[in-house]
């Protein structure tokens, strides 16, 4: 009986089997690597051609490198309107709907009252209705009270609010489920009034829920076509703008606006990531 | 109305306005030519004018057709004062139609002066039954006299008390010349299976069947049930025989030159602005439609201010311009000479400047086809709508 | 306790719910209501009338059964597609991505930053019949000489899968990130191989994330139009395409309302049936 190695004798690994434990290793990581391109495939494809400068009409193959399309972004007659429109557009909407639902949020989560299940099932239901749906029934809705409402901006506003409000009560209910209620009581022990308290304890904390709400209805609101389409009457918004153009030919200018709105947000993004790792980083150092 | 006068009227604002033209810069100082006496209503500082995208002249496509002078509405501004606001939101007779639909029901005006509605679609005689369009103040158009004949009297406007003219364009067939030879009958395009796949035709009734009503001895101009039927089944067959790729609007055009589509039924006007060498075009062997966008003032226009810019755009020099701008065919009489004096040779594209024989061969579609709502089903069903 | 909301506890609740509910009352609920009123209607435009006419619910069946049977069909597809292509990377990224998790996910979400429409359009460009991806496939004889990818069911199946990928993908990472690693020890520990940690805890523990991720790319895919319209034929025209077509060019709206109706009685029948499956309190939360 040998006392001397405990663990069984070690022969080297034959290349298959080291070869196959590598692929096993990574192959998930590739697999990943794949799908990213993937996923961002299109997007530079726009990007790439908003540089493109067409021998015609049509943006689809590549002629020569220009920055022209970005300097002269504005030369297509109805893209400024559009997209500032747009902007209007998801900024009202978003900070209206981010108010409304985080509102109807608090109510959900902090209290018990008649109608609770209701209320969840009024807000689940539009999220879970196809936006033709959505965006043809508020059609009838305007064609029949043309007294109150016109097609237009108010119009486009309006549908905007709707759909975007269930979206951010669903985002801060998560934050506010997770909520610790002894904070708040905390700040009342130590003598903070009601206001007092939401506003140095409450609101902070749930302000990050907020914001990532407000964020996602920003972003549903600009690249919004199906339910603005119906509503907009003459008024036109970049989806809608689109859609139109691309009937007859894509300028560039429409990649530009569109990497435009992608390098922005992807900006917003990653300084929210870093800004989080930033606080993270402090708070951990803190303690 | 008495007839002398309009002529005496005619004839002065013709010289008045010939010699406007002529001098720009006194154009500021004269104050403009007509409107001053126009019934009911001031003519006002700015018109709202609705058209579709590259439907008119513009300092690019003037140039490259070697054509000097400022673009129509900038000349028009100068010589009336009147700023034009120029949109290029209607891309499609019916999306546009369903977009002011809710305003017009109600009363109220879409903040435009002018629009422009297809003739071979339901759209524009919706507006007018509908009583959405306002007459035109024909004392402000004068040259409303040099209509041409074949657009004089439409069934959908016989008297031309609402509607005018804008462009008109040929129905006809497109190949790309690097995948495929002449298609030349809508037979071949619907049924060469060299083709399958890789044909294109049009989602508006009245300008695919009436290009097959047109091969199937048809007459579009008076549709029946049978002819109706006919048309829709050669239709069918091709769309089960897969040999359709897809039911266009305005969009054939890049699928053709990249080489999606190996053939397409096309408008003339938008491959003259393709300018592509490889995509070419024709009428088919059994005739084409010819279809024209109208102008029309919608509820809400100012009927004067309008007028007067219709006015100004039959001008036959003003015409020819613009067709050579746009690439469509011009209703001014007297057009294609204005053209050959700006330039000779654009003036030979019979593209934009269709000869005799060539007008000989188009049809136009009947109206009443399209407020048949059995028709429409037919239509869309096989259309997979 | 004393605090401001339980002293008023009655009236609270109700007022911070007003605004909002009575927002989604007037522009969802009434809406619905006028559209179900419009669906009973009768006649030509514009003038219709209030007949009760229920034929235009059984006239949408026996019309557009194909398109509805053809909607869900690729609605489901999709989803499944959307499910297959995204848990491994979202596995990949709540387990193995480490300092790169963060920049991962954007590469999920960053696609939703580009418009709906210009990113389906670029797929027209990168699919086209001359283009290089077709070309590739033809060398390989996947594709036969005469094949394409658009224009056909295959590209508009692909479409929405494409669109609708971040739905499905960061409900599921929500769920694998909130799931303590320590049960993936504890399952090791025990004997677990690898497989079975996965199935027998990573997978449940991740079904509320997939339960999620499949209704919210279902749903809005089964509406879906566009796809269609841009990336197919005939062939491939979904409900949603109907509905379009019923409201913009024949202007039968009241056979479109009740074909809307329709979309979202059949969307609610398989909520239904989905949500016996797997449990009620999942859905609404």
């Amino acid at each position: 009986m040998t006392t001397l190695a405990a663990s069984p004798p070690r022969r080297r690994r034959s290349v298959a089997a080291r070869t196959w434990a590598f692929v096993k290793r990574h192959a998930l990581t590739v697999y990943a690597v794949l799908v990213v391109g993937y996923l961002m495939l299109p997007i530079a494809v726009v990007i790439l051609f908003s540089f493109n400068h067409p021998t015609g009409r049509f943006n689809y193959l590549w002629n020569e490198f220009t920055f022209e399309n970005w300097l002269h972004w504005n030369d297509v007659l109805g893209i400024q309107d559009a997209i500032i429109t747009s902007l209007e557009v998801g900024l009202l909407a978003t900070l209206v709907a981010t108010a409304l639902g985080t509102l109807m949020a608090m109510a959900i989560v902090r209290h018990r009252f008649v109608g609770r299940g209701a209320t969840n099932l009024l807000v689940f239901l539009p999220m879970s209705t196809p936006e033709i749906v959505l965006g043809a029934s508020l059609l009838t809705l305007f064609l029949n009270t043309t007294a109150i409402f016109q097609l237009g901006f108010i119009t486009i506003f309006i549908a905007h609010v709707m759909f975007i409000v269930s979206f951010v009560v669903v985002t801060v209910k998560a934050r506010l489920i997770g909520f610790d209620r002894h904070l708040e009581e905390a700040a009342m022990d130590l003598g903070a009034n009601e206001a007092t308290t939401f506003r140095k304890v409450t609101l902070p904390l749930i302000a990050p829920a907020m914001v990532a709400a407000a964020l996602l209805g920003f972003a549903l609101s600009i690249d919004d076509f199906v339910i603005t389409y119906f509503n907009a009457g003459g008024t036109q918004t970049f989806p809608i703008f689109v859609w139109g153009i691309a009937r007859v030919a894509v300028p560039p200018q429409v990649n530009v606006i569109a990497s435009a709105i992608f390098i922005v947000a992807i900006a917003i993004a990653l300084t929210n990531v870093f800004w989080e790792y930033r606080s993270a980083k402090r708070t951990r150092g803190a303690t | 109305m008495n007839p002398r006068l309009t002529r005496n009227e005619l004839l002065r604002r013709g010289a008045a306005g010939g010699a406007l033209l002529a001098f720009p810069s006194l154009l500021a100082a004269c104050g403009g030519g007509g409107g001053d006496s126009g019934s009911g209503g001031e003519v006002n500082d700015v018109l709202n004018f609705g058209n579709w995208p590259f439907y008119i002249d513009t300092p690019a496509s003037l140039k490259a057709a070697g054509v000097t002078a400022p673009t129509t509405l900038a000349q028009f501004t100068t010589k009336t004062g009147i700023k034009v606001n120029y949109y290029e939101d209607i891309n499609s007779n019916s999306e546009y139609f369903a977009t002011v639909q809710g305003r017009l029901r109600n009363g109220d005006g879409i903040g435009r002066d002018i629009i422009v509605s297809t003739d071979n679609d339901r759209y524009l005689s919706e507006y007018l039954n509908n009583d959405w369009a306002l007459k035109l103040d024909k004392d402000l158009i004068p040259n409303i006299a040099n209509l041409i004949h074949a657009q004089a009297s439409p069934p959908f406007d016989p008297n031309r008390e609402y509607t005018l003219p804008w462009f008109s364009g040929m129905d006809g067939i497109a190949w790309n010349e690097k995948i495929t030879g002449p298609v030349t009958t809508v037979t071949q395009l619907l049924t060469d299976p060299k083709l399958k796949g890789r044909v294109g035709v049009w989602n508006s009734m009245g300008d695919t069947l009436g290009l097959i009503m047109l091969e199937n001895g048809d007459d579009p101009a008076k549709v029946t049930d049978e002819s109706f039927d006919r048309a829709i089944a050669v239709v069918q067959k091709a769309q089960d025989a897969g040999q359709i790729r897809k039911f266009y609007g305005n969009d054939y055009a890049q699928p053709l030159a990249k080489g999606d589509l190996a053939a397409s039924m096309a408008w003339s006007g938008d491959i003259f602005l393709l300018a592509d060498p490889n995509v070419k075009w024709g009428i088919a062997k059994t005739g084409g439609i010819l279809f024209t966008d109208n102008m029309l003032i919608p509820l809400g226009g100012s009927v004067p201010t309008a007028s007067t810019f219709m006015n100004f755009v039959y001008d036959p020099t003003i015409a020819a311009q613009l067709a050579l701008g746009a690439g469509y065919i011009s209703s001014v009489a007297g057009v294609k000479e204005e053209a050959a004096k700006l330039n000779a040779d654009a003036a030979d594209n019979t593209l934009v400047f269709p000869t005799d024989e060539m007008l000989g061969q188009l049809h136009q579609n009947d109206p009443t086809m399209f407020s048949n709502p059995e028709y429409e089903k037919k239509w869309l069903a096989v259309q997979g709508k | 306790m004393g605090t401001f909301f339980h002293r008023h506890r009655g009236a609270t609740p109700y007022l911070l719910l007003a605004p909002g509910v009575l927002w989604l009352a007037i522009f969802f609920l009434i809406p619905l209501g006028f559209l179900g009123y419009q669906s009973l209607q009768s006649g030509f435009f514009p003038n219709f009338e209030f007949t009760w006419q229920f034929s235009n619910f059984s006239d949408g069946i026996r019309d557009y059964h194909t398109q509805l049977v053809r909607s869900f069909v690729y609605a489901g597809i999709a989803t499944v597609a959307c499910l297959v292509l995204a848990y491994p990377l979202v596995y990949w990224i709540a387990f193995r991505a480490g300092p790169w998790r963060n920049l991962f996910l954007l590469f999920i979400v960053a696609p939703f930053f580009v418009t709906y429409l210009v990113r389906t359009l670029a797929w027209l460009n990168i699919l086209a019949d001359e283009g290089p991806v077709v070309g590739i496939l033809k060398t390989l004889h996947i594709l036969g000489p005469d094949g394409r990818l658009l224009a056909t069911t295959f590209a508009v199946v692909s479409g929405i899968t494409y669109n609708f990928f971040p739905f499905m993908a960061l409900p599921i990472y929500v769920s694998l990130e909130q799931m303590d690693a320590r049960l993936l020890e504890a399952a090791k520990d025990l004997y677990a191989s690898p497989t079975q940690a996965f199935i027998r805890v990573t997978l449940p523990l991740s079904a509320p994330g997939i339960v999620a991720g499949t209704l919210l790319t279902f749903i809005p895919a089964a509406g879906d139009f566009i796809n269609a319209a841009l990336l197919g034929t005939p062939n491939q025209a979904m409900i949603g395409n109907v509905i379009q077509s019923k409201f913009l060019e024949s202007l039968d709206y009241p056979s479109a309302a009740a074909l809307s109706f329709l979309l979202m009685g059949l969307i609610l029948v398989a909520l239904l049936v989905y949500a016996k499956i797997v449990g009620s309190e999942r859905l609404t939360g």
